[in-house]
């Protein structure tokens, strides 16, 4: 088991945040290298080569943002931003830059685990193909058929909410930006046009949700996006 | 002011003139001066002084024999003179003083006011800091010390279970001082952009969702998913924090409804519950920092709905609260919409999504 296990990269400074992640880490399942300091945990990143990275966005030696640019520029590897309520800019930029995710702190270790997961599963998912068929309890979307249905029945979508709801599924359990969804749907000048967004959202959930005031698939993180929940 | 003055002084000959014969001099002299005294306590120095100059030579001129002419006569009127002159003088440096004074207590005040809610900050904040503190490193020791040899898994998970609670509360009442420093320091950043209220609504929903897990939530919204400039983020909070609210001061089978009514003007979003809702003398209060509702056993800094109110005026709106009829509380929040929204190029529905492919 030890042999196979994943490595993973946690870049935190506080000795105690550090503990715990660490900790965390170990009771399920991976092993952990940590750093303290942007510039070790870049070394850190090129001599290791981790399956993922935790990285917290406030360093002594420089911003969670950069260090993300900086891994993103040479790898794919999966990263979970961890980032304090209030500071959605911060996490909004850390995510158009490519980081995977992000969970706020103070977070619980369900939560930390599953956007884990979900990122890992993403990454491994690149490299082969993404999966034609998408199910979250008693939503399916077919991509292959460019089908939705809910309970069976078959919903229908305009172009712009399937596309939407495409890019989450593609996405599930990921969030996605504001910026991220008007550029896939509707092209790089429209990045501006958060309001297209939002109306087609709310017209989407009209039509997957019972409240749409209480979403249960697609659910709005305020100033950061959107994110399809797995079941 | 001094424009005043010369008014006032004028408006004396002039009644004073016609008059002249039948009252005499001494008593027209006494007219200037209720007509200095006038300008004195009113207006500031300056004016009054020049009051008491304009009334000595229009005196002189107009009434004090030989008449039309600056000579005087009769040398007792040079008395009469010093009189208006004094009185000018006297009376516009008493009301000075007076005035500093007022506005030295009005600072003082000020100042006390600031002290008292400073040391009730410190009061509220080190009481709701110490307590979650002590349950947590209390329940943390024993589990450290202890060890497994003699707390048993029922203890251990009650243990587990008030440090994570505690941590809440200290988490929840860290964040409500760093958003009540924002709203206080004029920091409050308000980004508008244009959102359906519905879309904020549950985002608040959705971060609340475990707190919420065992509480009945109904929420109503229109159907036209309206948009409203507001600041997406900020607006989310004011609703965590009426939940919030809503949650520490009802009991736990007590539904919480959420209403959002909107039109051209404006929007309005309801908050309501079927708690114990408000004392008499209390609603007037309840926004203002530190105030809390008078119910034993239950923390807060009382911070959570003066934070609610600094966003709500940030946006130019209003929130009020009210007792529910029928038992609860009730709290109203008021948007005005100045702008119209902008449009969004609507879609064609595609025949069947299915036959597209």
């Amino acid at each position: 088991m030890t042999d196979t296990s994943l490595l993973a990269l946690v870049v935190e400074d506080d000795p105690s945040m550090a503990r715990f992640l660490r900790a965390t880490l170990e009771g399920n399942g991976f092993r952990v290298v940590s750093a303290s300091l942007a510039r070790e945990a870049l070394a850190l990143f090129t001599s290791h080569n981790p399956a993922i990275v935790l990285l917290d966005m406030g360093l002594p030696d420089g911003d969670g943002l950069s260090v993300t640019k900086q891994l993103r520029a040479s790898s794919g590897v999966p990263i979970v931003i961890l980032s304090a309520r209030g500071r959605e800019a911060e996490k909004v930029e850390a995510l158009d830059a490519g980081a995977d995710d992000y969970v706020t702190k103070p977070f619980g270790t369900n939560e930390l685990v599953a956007r884990i997961r979900v990122a890992l599963r993403h990454a491994a998912r690149e490299e082969s193909a993404a999966p034609e068929r998408v199910v979250v309890g008693p939503l399916v979307i077919d991509r292959d058929k460019r089908l939705v249905t809910l309970d069976g029945n078959v919903i229908r979508l305009t172009p712009i909410e399937y596309k939407m709801l495409a890019l989450l599924a593609k996405h599930l359990g990921k969030v996605v930006t504001h910026k991220q969804m008007l550029t896939e749907v509707w092209g790089p000048s429209y990045t501006q046009q958060t309001h297209y967004l939002r109306v087609h959202m709310a017209e989407l959930r009209r039509k997957l949700e019972t409240q749409a005031a209480r979403p249960r698939f697609v659910t709005t993180e305020a100033g950061v996006g959107y994110r399809l929940r797995e079941s | 002011m001094s424009l005043l003055a010369t008014a006032a002084v004028i408006a004396t000959t002039v009644i004073a003139y016609p008059l002249a014969d039948m009252l005499g001099v001494e008593a027209i002299a006494m007219l200037y001066l209720l007509a200095i005294m006038v300008v004195a306590l009113r207006l500031a120095r300056g004016p009054a002084f020049l009051a008491a100059g304009l009334s000595v030579a229009m005196f002189d001129y107009f009434f004090v024999p030989p008449r039309l002419t600056f000579a005087v006569k009769d040398p007792r009127h040079w008395l009469s003179f010093a009189a208006m002159i004094a009185v000018g003088v006297v009376v516009s440096t008493l009301v000075l003083r007076m005035r500093t004074q007022a506005e030295e207590a009005q600072r003082s005040r000020l100042i006390a006011r600031t002290e008292e809610l400073r040391s009730a900050l410190l009061s509220a904040v080190s009481h709701d800091l110490r307590t979650p503190l002590a349950t947590i490193t209390g329940a943390a020791t024993r589990l450290r010390d202890d060890g497994r040899a003699q707390v048993d898994a029922e203890e251990a998970r009650a243990l587990i279970g008030s440090i994570c609670d505690e941590a809440e509360h200290l988490e929840l009442l860290l964040t409500n001082l760093l958003d009540m420093t924002r709203v206080e320091s004029g920091m409050l950043d308000v980004r508008r952009e244009w959102v359906p209220v519905e879309e904020i609504v549950g985002a608040a929903l959705t971060r609340m969702e475990q707190r919420l897990r065992d509480r009945v939530v109904e929420v109503r919204a229109p159907d036209d998913a309206r948009l409203a400039a507001v600041d997406p983020v900020l607006f989310a909070q004011v609703i965590v924090n009426l939940l919030e609210n809503a949650l520490k001061y009802t009991p736990p089978e007590s539904p919480i409804e959420i209403e959002v009514v909107g039109d051209e003007s404006g929007f309005r979003v309801v908050v309501q519950d079927r708690g114990p809702g408000f004392e008499e003398g209390q609603i007037e209060r309840i926004f203002e920092k530190f105030v809390r509702g008078s119910h034993v056993g239950i923390s807060g800094a009382g911070l959570g709905l003066a934070i609610c109110r600094g966003i709500v005026e940030a946006h130019g709106g209003t929130i009020s609260a009210a007792n529910r009829s029928g038992g609860g509380a009730l709290f109203t929040i008021q948007v005005p919409q100045r702008e119209s929204p902008p449009l969004v190029p609507s879609e064609v529905l595609e025949s069947n999504a299915s036959e597209a492919a």
